[in-house]
Order: structure tokens, then sequence, then C-alpha cells
């Protein structure tokens, strides 16, 4: 990339217009991503001082106590717990939502709209409607089913609760991507299919599912990354005395908590370089594994 | 080249999930332009109170000239946009203080210093204020914040379950065993009704009383933790009691909150403070069913005792304007204005004596027991860094109110957390 061979002028061109073009983008990225990220991991060595002064030097200190707090893996385990059931629903009841709503039928833009909505609200709001609906005592949810079951307040469901509001929420931004990618796949391999007598299912998991893998796979990268970072739904709906919160709140949860309500900033940045650490291993293992299944044209 | 792009992919990919997170812990840098004609940022946390403060900070404008700004920010977000703005230097003008968080802004500096301005005054009469929550608001000999309010501790009972349940109102007169004894009374077979509701987390409100009305305490005149006080482990027990026998299950007070309880019908009696009052006026169920009694007393000793707390008006060190700042605080501690915030029902007032106008500030209830509960009061529990070790202490309550734990263990194990956290300080 760094080198340029002498080429012609329109390549100089299109080098110099290229950058120029991703510049602001650049920029953006290193100011409020890149920077932030290596004062992370520097200020996660330190013992922190009240409003950033008199920070001491406690070399790996925080990583030896994180390494040992049973806190925090369960944390880690109550995140995995989280994405892995946001994650593949969320990306499945999109997908074939939004293979029935690409076709032409009465009232279909109404249709895609009442399915992005939950992506227009606030989250804030989505979390506080949610907590209600669950709630065991008021709920809407045991008030039909008749139940009292604690749907957000006993630790062995409630993480999964919580991936409901999830999916709920995330599901009509994924079916807007898998729409984008529906419409590039021409109609003529649906048509060759049904004459050769190949069934709406067939042409669905034959068709549609390999043609729409590099969208899949941009979804579930992305998908995964945001599971991974999950906070403000747990934030919301989990108050500080509900006894399901230790095995519910993720890995940023207990960032907020060490850094923001006990002020411990330098432990709270030990807490996330171990998400980054996660992330960029689990981001690795999926572009490993994608030459398996992804077929770009 | 095709898999020199993909690396790139993945890097950027992980520094935006990275940075998205990361985000938060710069700290904005350089403060927002302005001079000392600009109004002056006030910054509070209860937006119950806000009407009320209007009114007081508009005949300030109309008094001095300075103009005002005021700004309600939820309580957990204030003190997260406090500490950045404190870090990076662009806070509020003036602001509320409170006593768990009072220390660490006065010893690092964050504070305007305000002990001359406060010895020359000739409006202040500072022998009125209580002397704890003029001490709390102040480090090193040096006065950092003027006292706004006070606050105490009494019970909310529902006329309308007691009328049923055949049980007379509470006069006050009650013991903390005949509390209980009604409370038993009150609660229902069939978990339509309990008798009273308190999670770990109404701590100030709610078991602290209890504790130090039994004999015991939070933090010993050693300044330890008083949770190996076999007073304090005994009151705790009988809180666990109640837990276990007249509260509804742990897991339905923490999702909907024992006010939301109280207010539904839910459960016949709360304990709660005084701040809670402009809220629950302008519920309908609570304004018609409800009213007042104080605490009950211990049957020894005869005594009813309730926490007291209070805020403190406070101004940045780093104020464009640290004369309007300081003319502001003072005006909010004048004996006019205190008897204002009284009237009008903000809160009732830190000034010895005016909190009589706020007992009438409404008729819907009768307030008249918190006032009475100024007779023997206990001020809030407070260390130099009280936050360290109170989060877990509420904390390790959860265990004995789910049953995971007996009481006894959990009183041990926060002597043992409190002691090594004061040791710290």
């Amino acid at each position: 990339m760094g080198t340029i061979k002498k080429g012609t002028t329109r390549e100089r061109n299109e080098f110099v217009w290229g950058w120029a073009f991703i510049f602001p983008t650049m920029l953006g990225l290193i100011v409020l991503n890149i920077i932030p990220i290596f004062q992370t991991i520097y200020q996660s060595f330190f013992k922190t001082g009240d409003f950033g002064r008199g920070n001491i030097f406690i070399g790996i200190e925080n990583y030896v106590k994180m390494f040992g707090d049973a806190e925090v893996w369960q944390a880690v385990l109550n995140t995995f717990k989280y994405a892995i059931v946001e994650v593949p629903f969320s990306i499945a009841i999109a997908l074939v939502l939004a293979v029935l709503l690409n076709r032409k039928m009465m009232g279909v833009s109404a249709y895609r709209t009442i399915f992005f909505l939950p992506m227009v609200a606030a989250p804030a709001a989505i979390a506080m409607v949610w907590r209600w609906l669950f709630n065991s005592e008021f709920g809407l949810l045991n008030h039909i089913f008749g139940t009292s079951i604690n749907w957000i307040s006993d630790p062995a469901i409630a993480v999964f609760a919580i991936a409901v509001i999830g999916i709920w929420s995330i599901i009509g931004y994924n079916m807007v991507l898998f729409l984008a990618g529906l419409q590039e796949i021409p109609r003529d391999y649906y048509e060759a299919a049904s004459i050769d007598g190949a069934t709406g299912i067939n042409q669905f998991f034959n068709i549609t599912v390999p043609l729409l893998s590099p969208t899949i796979f941009f979804v579930t990268i992305t998908r995964v990354i945001g599971g991974l970072q999950v906070f403000d739904l747990i934030f919301m709906v989990m108050d500080k005395n509900n006894p399901a919160l230790y095995k519910t709140q993720s890995i940023v949860y207990l960032f907020y908590q060490n850094s923001f309500v006990e002020n411990n900033k330098g432990y709270g940045s030990t807490i996330v370089v171990l998400l980054i650490a996660i992330i960029m291993v689990v981001t690795v293992f999926q572009m490993i594994a994608q030459k398996k299944w992804v077929y770009y044209n | 080249m095709k898999r020199h792009n993909r690396f790139l992919a993945l890097g950027l990919t992980a520094a935006v999930a990275a940075g998205s997170l990361a985000g938060c812990g710069g700290g904005s840098g350089g403060s927002g332009g302005g001079d000392s004609s600009a109004p002056l940022t006030v910054a509070i946390w209860d937006g119950g109170q806000q009407a009320g403060l209007q009114e007081i900070l508009n005949a300030f404008t109309e008094s001095t000239g300075i103009k005002t700004q005021l700004q309600v920010i939820e309580w957990n977000s204030y003190w997260t946009l406090l500490e950045a703005g404190a870090s990076g230097g662009d806070m509020p003008d003036v602001f509320w203080m409170h006593s768990n968080e009072a220390v660490k802004y006065m010893s690092n500096g964050i504070l305007l210093d305000i002990t001359d301005k406060v010895a020359a005054s000739e409006v202040l009469e500072l022998d009125k204020f209580p002397e704890d929550l003029k001490s709390m608001y102040q480090w090193e000999g040096k006065t950092y914040a003027l006292p706004k309010d006070m606050d105490t501790i009494a019970i909310w009972y529902n006329k309308t379950l007691f009328d049923e349940a055949g049980i007379p109102y509470p006069d006050g007169s009650w013991t903390w065993d005949e509390f209980y004894e009604i409370a038993q009374k009150l609660t229902k077979e069939d978990g339509s009704v309990y008798g009273f509701a308190a999670n770990p987390s109404n701590e100030q409100d709610t078991w602290m009383n209890i504790v130090y009305t039994m004999g015991g305490c939070v933090i010993n005149d050693e300044g330890k933790s008083g949770f190996d006080d076999p007073k304090t482990i005994a009151a705790m027990e009988f809180v666990d009691k109640m837990v276990h026998t007249v509260m509804p299950p742990a897991s339905t007070m923490s999702e909907t909150g024992t006010d939301v309880l109280f207010g539904s019908g839910k459960v016949a009696m709360i304990s709660q403070g005084s701040w809670m009052v402009a809220g629950f006026k302008d519920n309908e169920y609570i304004a018609a069913n409800a009213d007042v009694a104080r605490l009950p007393k211990d049957a020894t000793t005869g005594r009813s005792i309730s926490l007291y707390n209070g805020l403190g008006w406070a101004a940045s060190a780093g104020t464009k304007n640290p004369e309007g700042a300081y003319k502001l605080i003072e005006w909010f501690a004048t004996k006019d204005m205190q008897q204002k915030q009284a009237e009008l029902g903000v809160t009732m007032a830190a000034y010895e004596g005016v909190s009589d106008a706020w007992v009438n500030n409404t008729d819907k209830f009768n307030l008249t027991p918190y006032l009475e509960a100024m007779d023997d009061v206990v001020f809030r529990p407070a260390t130099k860094s009280t936050l360290a070790w109170w989060n877990p202490m509420v904390e390790e309550l959860k265990k004995p109110w789910n049953g995971e734990e007996d009481m006894a263990t959990a009183c041990a194990n926060i002597t043992a957390i409190m002691n090594e956290k004061i040791a710290e300080e």
C-alpha cells in the first residue's frame, strides 16, 4: 500500500483523491478511537487517583488482580451467554423476515417500517418498557400467561430475558441490511430454479443463503462485537438490589461499575482491555472460518 | 492484496469496537467561554425540587441582577458528569454536594474555598445550622459548602389497609416489636398484601435507623466498622426476621421498588425519608390513602432515633464568577430563603426553627413526625471515602435478603470489608 510505483498521472490522481476522501473518517477514527485505546491500555497499569490526578504506576498488578477476580470471569461468561443467544436469533429471524418482505405485496413498506421502529426508539426507553413487561408483579407477560416467573430477577434466566430485549431491538436493523443484500441477487436464478422444480425452501437454502453470505458475514461480525459490548439494557433493566445482577452483569457493565461508580479507573481500564482482547480473538476466528462458508462472486 | 485488506479490515473493526468503549474515558478538555456576566449554571439531581428552587433563583436574580440557569441531572449521571467536569475543568458554577462525595471533592481542591467570605458575611447565622452538617462540608479547617437542607426518616402507612385489618392508626408511641406484630397482622396469607418492605439499598431510610435505635452503630467511636457490635448484629437479625416474614420476596422488591409497591397497595408500610414527600404528594393513590407516623422506639431505651443528612451548596473552584457563585450560596443559606424553601415544600430547612412552614406545605399528609424526628437524630454515617465501603456493604446484604447466607455471617463479612476499606483511606 505504502509504495507507489511510477504510475500514470491517472493512477497518481486516484491515489491522492482516495486518501483525501477517507481522511475525515481516518481522522475521526484516530482521535476518537485509536488514541483512546492506547490511553486506556496505558491507564490499566496505574492505580488512578481522584479526578485523574496522582496516578501511581503499579505495573501488572491490575492484571494479576483481574485474573484472580471471580466477578470478572462471571461477567465474561454472562456476556458470552448473552451474545450466543442474541446473535443467532437476531440474524435468523431478521433473515426470514427480510425474505418474506422482499416481494411485491400490499403494505410492504408499512411492515418494513414497523420492524425497523425499535431501531429508532431510544435504548433507554426500550429498556424501561421491557422492564415493566417483564415485571413479576404487574408485568404484562406474567399476566397473559398466568405465570409468576421472575423473568429479570431469577439468576438462571435473567440474562436470557435481557437477550430477548436485545433481539427485539436489533431485528429491524439486520433486516434492512439483508433486504439490501437481497436486492443484489438476480431474479434469473430463482426463475431457473422454479423451472427446474425447486420449492421455496430449496431456493432459500440453495440460492438465497449462499448469495447473501457476504451480508450475513458482515452482520455476524458486527453483531458479535455489539453483543459482547452489551451494557445499556443491563444497566437500565437491572436494579442494584436485583439478586440476579451478579449472574447478568456484562464485562462493560463491570467496567462502568469500576470506573465510574467505584472510581477505580485503572482497574476499569484493565477490564476493558480484556474485552478488546476477547473481541480480537473472536473476530480473528470468524475471519478464518468465513473461508468455509462465505461466497464472494 | 486481498489478504492485506482483510487484516486492515480486522484491525479497523476491532479499533471501532474498542474505541466506542474507550471513548467514554476521555474527559473533554477546555471549558466553555464565559465571563462574569454570563448566567451562573446551577446543577441539582432532584427534579421534585426544581420548581421551588427556580422561584428562589428568580428572587436572587431580582435582588442581585445575576442571572442563573438551573439544570436537573438524574442522580447517577450527576456524579459521572460532575467528576468528568472536575477532571476536564468544565463544571457547573454552583451545585449540590452530598456527604458521600464531599471529602473527595474538598481534598482535591475542586470546590471553591469560601472560608473567608463566610467569616466576613453579614447575613449568615451559622450557629443556627446543625454542627455535624456544617463540619461535613469543612476540610482541614476550611469551608467549602453551606448546608442546604435537612432530612429525617418516618414511617408511611396505608390507612385503607389498616382499616381493613381493623388496626388503629399508629400514633408514634409504638416500639419495633409492636411494629413487627402489626406488620404480621397486615401480611395476608395469599401474598396480596405485605406488612412492610425494604431493599438492602434502603439503608439511610430504613435499616440503619433500626440499627441506631437498638443501640448499634455503622461506624463506631474509633472510626471502625460497627457491624461486629452485638447490638448491631441483633438489630440486623431483627431486620432479617422482617425480610423473611412480613416483606415481599427480595426479587419482587428489587424489581419493582418499595415505593411503587407501597403506591399500589401491595405493601402496607414503608420507611422513607422526608425527601420523598414531594413525589408522594403527586401520587394519587398515596395522597388518598397514606399518612405518616414517627419511627418506632426501642423497647428498653424508649428512644426512637432517625438518621439525618443534609446537602450542601458548593461552587466550582474554577468558576469564572466566584463572587456571584458565593453570593448565590450565601443567598440559599439566609434565614429568609431557608424559610422560603420550607414554605414552598421543597425540603425541610437546615436552618433551625423554620421547618414548621414545611409541615404545612401540604394538607394531604401529617408531616409533623418528620419534624419530631429531629429531637433524636444521628448523622448519616460517613468516613473519608464512604462510597468505597458503602456499596460493598449493600452488595453483601443482598445475600441474607435472598436467603443465601445468614445475617450473622453477612455482618461478619461486612465488618471485614469495611475495616479493610477504611484502613486504605
